[in-house]
């Protein structure tokens, strides 16, 4: 399967993905482990893809997205940004707003809980 | 040039921001993947322009993308933005 379908079949087959560097439970790099760690700690599902196991992966989802950066985080087939979008708009609630809109089912305490301590 | 100094033109040239920073950050990142000697690896920029205005974060993001240009971008092994109208 190329790359392309690949991606395509995850983004679309999944509700929450996050192309990362590393894996949920282990992320190999900065960025990935911030917004890995947000969607942990928040309780929301979500599908890992380890771009670091994948060359064609790797390029491919910055060519699907045109956005030159890892990591992506993907709500029902949207692409919403990288970390630091997803940061600003935890600390925000915007990213409470979208899964609250896309219908993700999140832990809203433990959103709350994220903006007390670095508000 | 440095590479610090080439994403300062760029952005400079390209938005005319009321305020500008680019640091070079690779240090902290000492030891970890894209960490190289003499730094240059690992930016945070912030820049507060009007250009950004009516923009979402993520045209705000992709806007400051096309400006540094790919030659560039692939440079830059971590790049952190702050991105305010």
């Amino acid at each position: 399967m190329s790359a392309e379908t690949d991606i395509k079949e995850t983004v679309g087959g999944n509700d929450v993905v996050l192309f990362m560097k590393g894996t949920k439970s282990m992320p190999q790099c900065g960025f990935s482990s911030r917004v890995a760690g947000v969607l942990n700690f928040m309780g929301v599902e979500y599908q890992d893809v380890n771009v670091l196991a994948d060359d064609g992966i790797r390029q491919g989802i910055k060519d699907f997205s045109d956005w030159p950066t890892i990591p992506q985080l993907y709500v029902k087939g949207e692409f919403v940004g990288g970390c630091d979008i997803v940061t600003e708009m935890t600390l925000s609630g915007e990213l409470d707003q979208l899964f609250e809109d896309k219908g993700v089912t999140f832990d809203k305490d433990a959103a709350d809980k994220i903006r007390e301590h670095n508000g | 040039m440095l590479v610090e100094e080439e994403i300062h033109a760029a952005l400079e040239t390209a938005f005319t921001p009321r305020e500008l920073t680019v640091r070079d950050v690779s240090e902290s990142h000492r030891g970890h993947a894209g960490y190289q000697d003499g730094g240059q690896s690992h930016f945070d920029v912030v820049i507060v322009a009007e250009a950004f205005e009516n923009m979402s974060r993520l045209a705000r993001h992709r806007a400051v993308h096309e400006a540094l240009g790919p030659a560039l971008i692939s440079r830059i092994h971590a790049l952190a933005l702050d991105i305010k109208a």
